[in-house]
């Protein structure tokens, strides 16, 4: 399995295919690729051994870091995608690019729909406020209207299970009744592409269960789902294809159980 | 109907991204407002006074000043008091700018790193919240004009274009100071150290006027930007046409910060992320 095997890539990467007619939601990257600047005093020690993702200028001193390179996919709607990897592999920063947060310093990323990012579960809340108010925060966040958020607070209410801690501040919660909400509201609004961090598989049993569920329901409305995750069980219930990422490029894609087993194979 | 295609790509240097930010940001009203209710909710909680700390902390000043420093004026003290008050509340409202400007991005980072809104959404809600605490500290400059019977004149009205301006300004100077401190972290330190002596500097609590002859004191205040954005606010207030100089002087600053804003702003934009 190699890296012409991707799903969906064209054939012909050095050509840019056309940006697809119509109203149907995809996302695409073409060779994406981030470079983080470093501008502290970081200095060559002398190793024998460079990672080649450190990018050092002529002084040996760091300049930067290449998190990602060369990263090129196509989704369509329904496409369950799951990236998998090592810690520090790029997978999360690869999430925050497709979600729009960081963008590209090399390649182009292409998309239609809306998205919906969990790619931490600590941010994006307001700590001191209610997880009412969360709600509300995160949904004019996300761009709906009053109307819409009152709309879908009962749901919202109801799959949290957290009944009337959800008029309590937030930083009373525990890490899986944040994660319960802040799952219930990214979901609550039927978003197209939803981008899913390794976070999800902090929640108990039961919970697991009925986001699994709730994804499920989501792709078969022809979402788009990104998961990342190390849980075996989450990534084979949720995805349809894989990503491997090694040290920031594709070292596998294809069919997700294909590319578990030979990055699970590689772990041995 | 087709539905808008969103590209990312490389922007090495975009300054036409940030009018788009500052228009998408303008957009998200209801989003910013609601945190900035928050931020000052939360300022004030589990306070006894609460909100009533805003009205009390800024009489405290204007009394306190009004009292030591008036017999330093010539100004009869009735008349030095209004004058005080009016100055110090525009003061705070611009110097609040540019120290929450230092840290507009800094404070939203765990939204800047989950969210992608734009990044004008923060400076917004920044504004928001030091208008509210303006607005307060005019209703109660008005109401000492009001104790003491002084009467707003037919002038006074030149003091709202001056404000709107003034308004435009802190929209660029939050937003360059965030960008830069953002990257710069030694620039905050350095912006707090210019912004204590900017108090003196700045007529709050001596009156221009009586310091008109040359000397060092003269000079620097005709330098400072605040004192020319005093003078086109307060001057219309205290019953008179303010000095067509400060006009010029704001007008050619504002261009100069819109100019800074994009260049800024636009090699910054596609970076901030980065910097957090």
């Amino acid at each position: 399995m190699n890296k012409s095997d991707a799903p969906g890539t064209s054939p012909n990467a050095s050509g840019l295919p056309a940006i697809p007619e119509g109203d149907d939601i995809f996302l695409r990257a073409e060779n994406i690729g981030v470079k983080f600047e470093v501008s502290g005093n970081v200095r060559e020690q002398g190793l024998s051994e460079h990672d080649p993702r450190l990018i050092w200028n002529r002084r040996h001193q760091l300049r930067g870091v290449k998190a990602l390179s060369d990263i090129s996919f196509d989704l369509k709607k329904g496409d369950r995608l799951a990236i998998i990897g090592r810690n520090g592999s790029g997978k999360t920063t690869l999430l925050q690019t497709l979600a729009g947060i960081i963008s590209p310093s090399e390649g182009r990323l292409i998309s239609r729909g809306n998205i919906t990012s969990l790619i931490n579960i600590n941010i994006g809340i307001q700590a001191e406020a209610t997880g009412h108010r969360n709600i509300t925060l995160r949904g004019l966040a996300a761009g709906y209207s009053r109307k819409e958020i009152e709309e879908k607070r009962q749901g919202i209410a109801e799959f949290s299970e957290l009944g009337d801690f959800l008029n309590m501040p937030m930083d009373s919660y525990s890490a899986g009744m944040r994660m319960r909400l802040t799952f219930a509201i990214a979901t609550a609004f039927s978003p197209e592409i939803l981008i899913l961090d390794e976070w999800l598989s902090a929640g108990d049993v039961a919970f697991k269960k009925r986001a699994t569920d709730r994804m499920q329901e989501f792709v078969s409305q022809a979402g788009i789902l990104i998961l990342a995750s190390h849980s075996h069980k989450l990534i084979m219930d949720n995805c349809a294809t894989g990503i491997w990422l090694d040290g920031g490029r594709i070292r596998a894609a294809g069919p997700v159980a294909d590319v578990l087993k030979a990055y699970e194979e590689s772990m041995t | 109907m087709t539905r808008p295609v969103r590209i990312s790509t490389t922007d090495r240097f975009n300054p036409m991204i940030v009018l788009t930010d500052l228009v998408d940001g303008a957009k998200r009203v209801h989003l910013w407002l609601a945190f900035a209710s928050d931020e000052i909710q939360n300022r004030y909680r589990r306070s006894k006074l609460g909100l009533a700390w805003i009205v009390l902390s800024y009489l405290i000043f204007v009394a306190t000043i009004s009292i030591f420093f008036g017999t330093f004026s010539d100004l009869d003290h009735n008349r030095f008091t209004i004058y005080v008050a009016i100055n110090f509340a525009i003061f705070t409202f611009l110097l609040g700018n540019i120290t929450d400007g230092c840290a507009v991005f800094r404070v939203a980072r765990t939204w800047i790193s989950s969210v992608p809104l734009p990044h004008s959404t923060h400076i917004y809600k920044s504004i928001a919240r030091s208008l509210f605490v303006f607005t307060i500290n005019m209703i109660v400059a008005m109401t000492i004009f009001f104790l003491y019977g002084y009467k707003l004149e037919l002038v006074a009205w030149e003091a709202i274009p001056a404000f709107l301006l003034l308004l435009v300004d802190a929209v660029f100077v939050q937003m360059i100071l965030g960008y830069i401190t953002a990257r710069f972290r030694d620039i905050e330190h350095l912006i707090q150290s210019i912004t204590r002596i900017l108090f003196f500097t700045t007529p709050v609590l001596w009156v221009r006027d009586e310091h008109v002859s040359r000397g060092m004191r003269s000079t620097v205040s005709e330098l400072n930007p605040m004192t020319h954005a005093l003078e086109i606010f307060s001057a219309p207030i205290l019953g008179r046409h303010a000095d067509p100089h400060s006009w010029m002087f704001i007008l050619y600053m504002s261009v100069a910060l819109f100019v800074i804003a994009l260049v800024v702003g636009g090699y910054s934009h596609r970076r901030l992320p980065y910097w957090l």
